[in-house]
């Protein structure tokens, strides 16, 4: 386990490199002047040059990923342009903002979208099952910017029980956490009840409800314990995904997040917070699939983490031992 | 295969079912309850403001945005400031006279002191100068002509001296904030007193949150309001819809769409005033001589194209006013002389004459998206507009932060026409027409002239009237300036757009000045 974590941990840290170079190459090679998006209105060549030295964006992109390289070793990831305060704790202030978010929309989604997809999975080609089906589409079809501004209109504005905007107390958080939820509700429960349904027909379940496995049983230990990878890698790869920021959630709701934090970055060609930025989503992330290869075994018995000089990757499936010794 | 369920009965499964939905009910309707009670309404002694751009600092030496003034002069202030009829008010000072060709003379009132109970001196506003001064990428350095140098008389009283009379100071003092010399730097602060009617009691730079509570220890009539709350909605969609919730009190920058349709929200006011910016379709100017653009005569055609009433009501729906002039003609000096014409046949018979046949001229058009409102509409209703006088247009939009200054100076790209529009903060059409029109070769060699806009003639009057001392004259020769400008056909078409902010009407004696701001110590607050 050691091993795996300490070479998972490797290869974690070539990743943050290779992604962070790769965004700090894009960001000199993309149009726009940092200088004339920080200068007030109409700036002189000379107030160019000057804020342009002052931001070390005169030297040539080899210095300058010489001085990021050197600044990342001691944490210092620069001086933000706009903000003028360290980029890494500009990102920082922002991101229990977002980390709040993404847990809340994430608990949502797995307590509502595991139990209707297991519900439709056992109650496949039944018209309430083509009812939810119906729902789920429904919610994958209608995009997050539209069902945000209904959900505000509704709660916010018809019936005003919610705050419209930012997070000024925990109800701000319930408007943005459903927008984020319908969509992933019916995308996660769409997957448990394919997951489910395939497990449900296997011969391991025939075999089990033959020798007089109760239902409940059958689903919940069996067929559940067997479509739980699959499920928590979504579930695990969604949660990730709104690490980086839910962009439009975020606008719609004047939510505090890294996303829209991310968005005035680029606007005002920011390098420091935009590279801040990537590295703290791109470093949760990659923490977040680690725990993620983690529970992997704690699911499911048969899976081991790699072990062996052979099993490159990880996590790795043991030969099935029968699901009904 | 299991049974199929037909029976009705309450079995041990739905009880526990039922007692699983009450239990749950019973552990999560508190929680829901307490969520749904506060919807973040403002409380009795609080005005909430939603601003679509994030305060990073209080303080105005890289850039001074609308929405910002407001809450800066509630913490900082100046020793004037710009009042509702666009003339400066004394504000730190008592006194601010011209007293010599090249010399003010300014007396602070007496008591004025920072909301820590230290004074306010002369040496501080020698400082603020200095670091407005040191500042890189300074958005006053190109207001002023030269920085004023202080001597102070007495621990009130000091003298600010150019070496060319600057006969404006007092208008352009109004962008200087007075902050303690010792705390001072040539950056934006981030943190420290201010000499305003409000303390900032909480911040938060992640949200762009900030608190304002009353200065107790303020030298003026204390503010109305106890407590101000700053928010940072950049959306604009949410700032309405936060306004019509009553979430918040007032909310700045709307576009027309949103204004109207505030307009018909009860309990809602929309308060319009003609702004201090130019929004305009302005000519290149670093055209050979042998192209189309650099004859005058093509120039006024292809503004006898424009339907600018169509482009006023239609498309910016009564938002802004047609400009009477090169500048807003409400900036002191500012004459609204002159005035676009729409006569399509004209313009057709004035293109001909000029060798210039259907088909034969293409523009360019460039612009960055937010520009002014309804951008994209009004920049494809040109290009329609363009096309009925026989001229084709091909539209190239920027994004934010986009390659468009480096267009702009004609090291990009080649363009032909730019919507754009030109700010004055300090009030004065001296301040428009030094930016856009005050070009020089020397300034040119650097293509930091206003598009390549350079007329030594016109440049000339400009800096005559600019260093005028006798107002009349002064007046004359900004008349005169803005004539010959008008004369040259810098524009295709321009407008001034309205500083519009809608507020509740428990909020009450708000002044929305031409700066779009307003004072925030005067303004009152009712009940809902």
């Amino acid at each position: 386990m050691a091993t795996y974590i300490a070479k998972r941990v490797g290869q974690s840290v070539l990743t943050l490199f290779l992604t962070i170079t790769t965004v700090f190459v894009l960001l000199r090679l993309a149009p726009g002047d940092p200088a004339a998006a920080y200068a007030g209105p109409n700036p002189t060549t000379e107030d160019l040059e000057r804020i342009r030295a002052q931001f070390g964006l005169d030297d040539s992109i080899l210095v300058q990923y010489g001085t990021f390289l050197k600044g990342l070793v001691t944490g210092d990831l620069g001086t933000s342009f706009s903000f003028q305060a360290p980029a890494l704790d500009v990102v920082l202030e922002r991101l229990p903002y977002t980390i709040t978010l993404a847990v809340s929309a994430i608990v949502v989604t797995a307590l509502v979208a595991i139990p209707l997809g297991v519900w439709m999975a056992r109650r496949a080609d039944t018209a309430k099952e083509f009812g939810a089906n119906l729902l789920t589409i429904t919610g994958q079809s209608m995009p997050d910017f539209w069902s945000g501004i209904m959900l505000l209109t509704v709660f916010a504005v018809v019936v005003p029980v919610f705050p419209a905007s930012g997070f000024t107390s925990w109800g701000g958080l319930v408007l943005p956490t459903l927008t984020i939820a319908i969509l992933q509700i019916a995308l996660i429960s769409r997957m448990v009840r394919r997951e489910m349904s395939t497990n449900m027909a296997a011969p391991y379940l025939t075999v089990a409800r033959s020798r007089g496995v109760g239902e409940r049983a059958l689903t919940w230990r069996y067929a559940m314990t067997n479509s739980a990878i699959p499920v928590l890698t979504a579930l695990g790869t969604r949660f990730a995904a709104m690490l980086n920021g839910v962009v439009v959630v975020e606008v719609v709701f004047a939510w505090p997040g890294v996303g829209s934090l991310v968005v005035r970055a680029l606007e005002t060609r920011d390098y420091p917070l935009i590279q801040a930025t990537v590295l703290v989503t791109a470093a949760l992330t990659v923490l977040v699939q680690l725990l993620i290869d983690l529970a992997y075994p704690l699911l499911d018995p048969r899976v081991r983490l790699a072990k062996t000089a052979k099993q490159k990757t990880a996590p790795a499936v043991a030969a099935p031992e029968g699901a009904l010794a | 295969m299991t049974a199929p369920r037909t029976s009705r009965e309450i079995s041990r499964r739905s009880l526990f079912r039922l007692g699983g939905v009450v239990g749950a009910g019973l552990a999560f309707g508190p929680a829901l309850a307490a969520c749904a009670g506060p919807t973040g309404t403002p409380g009795p002694g609080t005005l909430t403001m939603a601003l679509n751009r994030s305060l990073v600092s209080l303080d105005n030496k890289l850039n001074q945005f609308d929405a910002a003034v407001t809450v800066q002069r509630a913490v900082r202030q100046g020793l004037t400031r710009i009042g509702a009829d666009l003339t400066p008010e004394l504000v730190l000072a008592e006194r601010f006279e011209l007293t010599g060709d090249t010399q003010w003379t300014v007396q602070l009132r007496d008591g004025v002191v920072y909301s820590d109970g230290t004074p306010v001196t002369p040496q501080d506003v020698a400082t603020a100068l200095q670091m407005y001064q040191d500042v890189n990428g300074s958005f006053l350095a190109s207001f002023f002509r030269e920085w004023p140098t202080v001597e102070v008389l007495d621990e009130r009283t000091f003298t600010m001296n150019t070496q060319l009379p600057e006969p404006n100071l007092d208008y352009l003092m109004a962008n200087i904030l007075i902050t303690p010399a010792a705390a001072n730097a040539p950056e934006e602060l981030q943190s420290g007193v201010g000499s305003g009617p409000y303390v900032v009691t909480a911040s938060n730079r992640g949200t762009g949150d900030y608190t304002l509570t009353r200065n107790e220890n303020y030298w003026g009539e204390p503010a109305a309001v106890e407590t101000v709350r700053v928010r940072f909605v950049p959306e604009e969609s949410s700032r309405v819809v936060s306004m019509r919730s009553g979430e918040v009190d007032v909310i700045d920058t709307i576009s027309p769409d949103s204004a109207d349709q505030l307009a018909g929200v009860r309990d809602v006011t929309v308060e319009r005033v003609d702004g201090l910016r130019i929004s305009q379709l302005f000519y290149n100017f670093r055209k050979p001589a042998d192209h189309p653009l650099a004859n005058v005569k093509v120039r006024q055609a292809l503004s006898l194209g424009i339907d600018g009433r169509a482009l006023v009501d239609d498309v910016l729906v009564g938002s802004v006013t047609a400009a009477k002039g090169v500048v807003p003609e409400g900036l002191a000096g500012g004459t609204g002389n002159h005035e676009y014409t729409f006569d399509p046949r004209a313009a057709r018979q004035m293109l001909a004459a000029e060798g210039i046949q259907d088909g034969d001229l293409e523009l360019t058009m460039i612009w960055e998206t937010g520009e002014f409102a309804n951008d994209t509409s009004v920049m494809e209703a040109v290009v329609q507009m363009m096309g009925d006088i026989g001229v084709r247009s091909r539209l190239v939009q920027f994004q934010p932060g986009g390659d468009i200054s480096l267009w702009r100076q004609g090291r990009a790209g080649d363009w032909d026409v730019l919507g754009n529009g030109f700010a004055s903060p300090t009030g004065l059409a001296l301040t428009m027409l030094q930016g856009m029109y005050g070009g020089t070769a020397e300034r040119e060699a650097t293509r930091d002239t206003y598009h390549g806009y350079v007329f030594p003639e016109i440049q000339q009057v400009i800096t005559a009237a600019g260093t005028e001392v006798d107002p009349a004259r002064r007046e004359a020769l900004l008349a005169q300036a803005q004539d010959a400008v008008w004369e040259t056909w810098p524009c295709m078409w321009a407008f001034v757009p309205d500083a519009v902010l809608a507020r509740r009407n428990r909020v009450g004696d708000l002044v929305l000045k031409p700066s779009n701001s307003f004072e925030l110590s005067t303004t009152t607050l009712g009940r809902s």
